[in-house]
């Protein structure tokens, strides 16, 4: 609305096409980042990743100075301990830390998931590119491979793959990310779709740049919102499956500890020692919860659909 | 006698579709010469666009079928695509309807008004910027040091397309294609666009083709004009002459539907009757026929080709080429 006060008080105005040259440049990553600092739950749900990953890294120190056991020391004088005293969160039924293997869980939960995102992004978003801008026989190759790949029933991959390999957290992921590619191939596929028919595209094929510049300087940067979005609601799901998976056996095997395999092992305890159940369960609860809260932060500060 | 720097010779381009080809540019044949500037005008659809495309290669997914584009003697037709890239942007430089749209939003204007020049000059970040900030004073943007750290989106659409014929002119091409330059842009901008684009011409002596439906900007800036229908030249001339003396009734036809100032009040406009035609399934005989005024029995029989007609047009019409002047209400 306009302040009859002020209209009087102010000159005119510049002419309109010169703009203002002294409003700081605000880019779309600065005003999608300026979006996301203002969603409170979002922000709080971040933190709360960012610190998660913060302790897996440092859980050495965690151990040596918190809880001064390691992950897999038994203590078979103090089995099934309830929380508090020496041990925080209590022990196990061969006397281990719980704390420490939540801790240590977590370097393995979320090492895996944030491998599987990057993996399958890599691998998705090249193929989605190159589907995307070549079109034609390249396209319906590579998609038709994208649908064989989205029709395979995953969970008979994982129990191949279990009975093949030792799980171990890389193979895991690499497993986790031969499924997951296919959905970001999709999502990036169509969205370069539509930026290539933009009119910058040929503005900028018309000046003589070459296809890979085209692709790399030119789409990437206009695909990388969709791609935020897709890895940062990815997590939490990742984090699941994961999760799922050590818990029937599939991933990681004991004595290496998970929050999913933490799980398997209490379920035989749950009517005398809750906690054993209760810990890794709420972890992961609030992991992917906040994950997802996070991601849906992220996708309404960044996703340029939205707007 | 100025030199030739572009000259087309029968160009055809085709897209094929499932319905059949589409004959969007159907044996087109002009010249230009350096400094000076040729307008193309027609309907929506009549291949001004598809001709401007071809000429520097970005036809897809049209292919040209036949016909040379003769560019200071060498035919682009055939150069390959690393030759082609090298001709955009650094020889022949084009500028789109658009503004809105042909600036990459997450880049900052004065590293993409830059671009051609680390393309084809190999100049680093630094200079070219410096490049493009020079160049972006030039075409009237003020302050553009600091305009050059704006992103496209915090541009009106006057600056974009001023920063899009920076960008055009970074490597001072000697032929610039301005397809429909300032149709996307209110007539105040126009006029401002279409002046910089006459003082570019001036300073730089780049040779412009102007593609336009506008026939009061091409009246204003051409010294030439080319009259398109259905893919085909159907006149060209001076500018002064073609617009006087015109000896094609579609021509005719679109001078005439220009709304007068000075007409009655109750005069009701004159639009064309009927269609552009079905690029697929032309017409037999002249294109323009099913619409033409003055059309006699010769034109739904023959096609007409361009020849001369009057001292210094030439037009593709039955009627005009036996001696007809085109006259009537």
């Amino acid at each position: 609305m306009i302040d009859p006060g002020q209209a009087i008080a102010t000159d005119l105005p510049a002419p309109a096409f010169e703009g203002d040259a002294r409003r700081p440049a605000q880019s779309y990553w600065n005003e999608s980042w300026e979006r996301l600092r203002a969603n409170r739950i979002g922000i709080v749900c971040g933190s709360l990743i960012v610190v998660l990953a913060l302790i897996a890294i440092a859980a050495p120190l965690f151990t040596q100075f918190l809880t001064h056991v390691e992950p897999s020391q038994l203590d078979l004088d103090n089995t099934f301990k309830p929380p508090g005293g020496a041990h925080l969160l209590g022990t196990d039924e061969l006397g281990r830390d719980t704390l420490t293997r939540l801790i240590y869980g977590g370097r393995v939960t979320l090492g895996v998931a944030f491998l599987t995102i990057a993996l399958s992004l890599t691998l998705g978003t090249g193929v989605g590119l190159l589907a995307g801008y070549y079109g034609r026989w390249i396209d319906d190759l590579l998609m038709r491979f994208v649908d064989v790949v989205l029709a395979f029933p995953a969970i008979f991959l994982f129990i191949l793959m279990a009975i093949l390999f030792r799980p171990t957290p890389i193979t895991l992921a690499a497993v986790i990310a031969s499924v997951g590619w296919g959905g970001v191939a999709r999502l990036v596929r169509g969205e370069v779709l539509s930026v290539k028919e933009r009119d910058f595209i040929l503005a900028t094929r018309s000046i003589g740049a070459r296809d890979v510049r085209l692709i790399v300087r030119h789409l990437l940067p206009n695909v990388l919102p969709v791609l935020i979005v897709a890895a940062t609601l990815g997590v939490g799901q990742i984090i699941l499956i994961e999760a799922a998976l050590d818990f029937l056996g599939l991933g990681i095997q004991p004595p290496t500890a998970s929050w999913g395999n933490m799980l398997t092992n209490s379920q035989s305890y749950f009517f005398h020692s809750t906690w054993l159940v209760y810990f890794p369960g709420i972890t992961i609860f609030v992991t992917v919860l906040a994950a997802n809260l996070f991601g849906n932060a992220v996708r309404d500060a960044f996703d340029p659909r939205l707007k | 006698m100025a030199t030739t720097l572009l000259e087309v010779q029968d160009l055809r381009t085709v897209f094929a579709t499932k319905n059949g080809n589409v004959k969007a540019v159907d044996g087109v044949s002009f010249h230009l010469d350096a400094g000076e500037t040729l307008g193309i005008v027609g309907e929506s659809g009549c291949g001004k666009s598809v001709t401007a495309m071809s000429v520097i290669g970005l036809q897809r997914p049209g292919r040209i079928v036949g016909g040379r584009v003769l560019f200071m003697g060498r035919d682009l037709t055939k150069a390959s695509e690393t030759e082609m890239r090298e001709i955009r942007g650094q020889e022949i430089a084009m500028i789109f309807q658009d503004p809105m749209t042909s600036l990459n939003p997450v880049f900052r204007t004065g590293w993409q008004v830059g671009e051609p020049l680390r393309l084809h000059r190999g100049v680093d970040g630094i200079r070219a910027l410096a490049g493009a900030v020079a160049m972006l004073g030039k075409v009237g943007i003020s302050s553009p040091a600091e305009r050059a750290k704006s992103y496209p989106h915090q541009f009106s659409g006057g600056m974009r397309q001023r920063a899009m014929i920076a960008m055009g002119l970074t490597t001072t091409p000697k032929v610039l294609i301005a397809d429909e330059p300032t149709t996307a842009l209110d007539v105040t901008i126009q006029a401002q666009i279409l002046d910089l684009l006459r003082q570019v011409n001036r300073e730089f002596g780049t040779a412009t083709i102007l593609i336009t439906h506008n026939l009061g900007v091409v009246a204003g800036m051409c010294e030439r004009v080319m009259v398109m229908y259905a893919g085909k030249v159907v006149e060209s001339g001076p500018t002064t002459d073609v617009f006087a003396h015109p000896k094609h009734p579609y021509t005719w036809s679109l001078l005439r539907s220009i709304p007068r100032l000075d007409a009655e009040r109750h005069e009701a406009l004159k639009p064309i009757e009927g269609l552009p035609p079905n690029l697929i399934d032309l017409p037999k005989g002249c294109a323009f026929h099913p619409r033409c005024p003055f059309k006699i029995e010769k034109c739904s029989r023959d096609t007409p080709v361009l020849n001369r007609v009057g001292a210094t047009q030439l037009a593709a019409c039955w009627v005009t080429q036996a001696g007809t002047e085109l006259k009537g209400a």
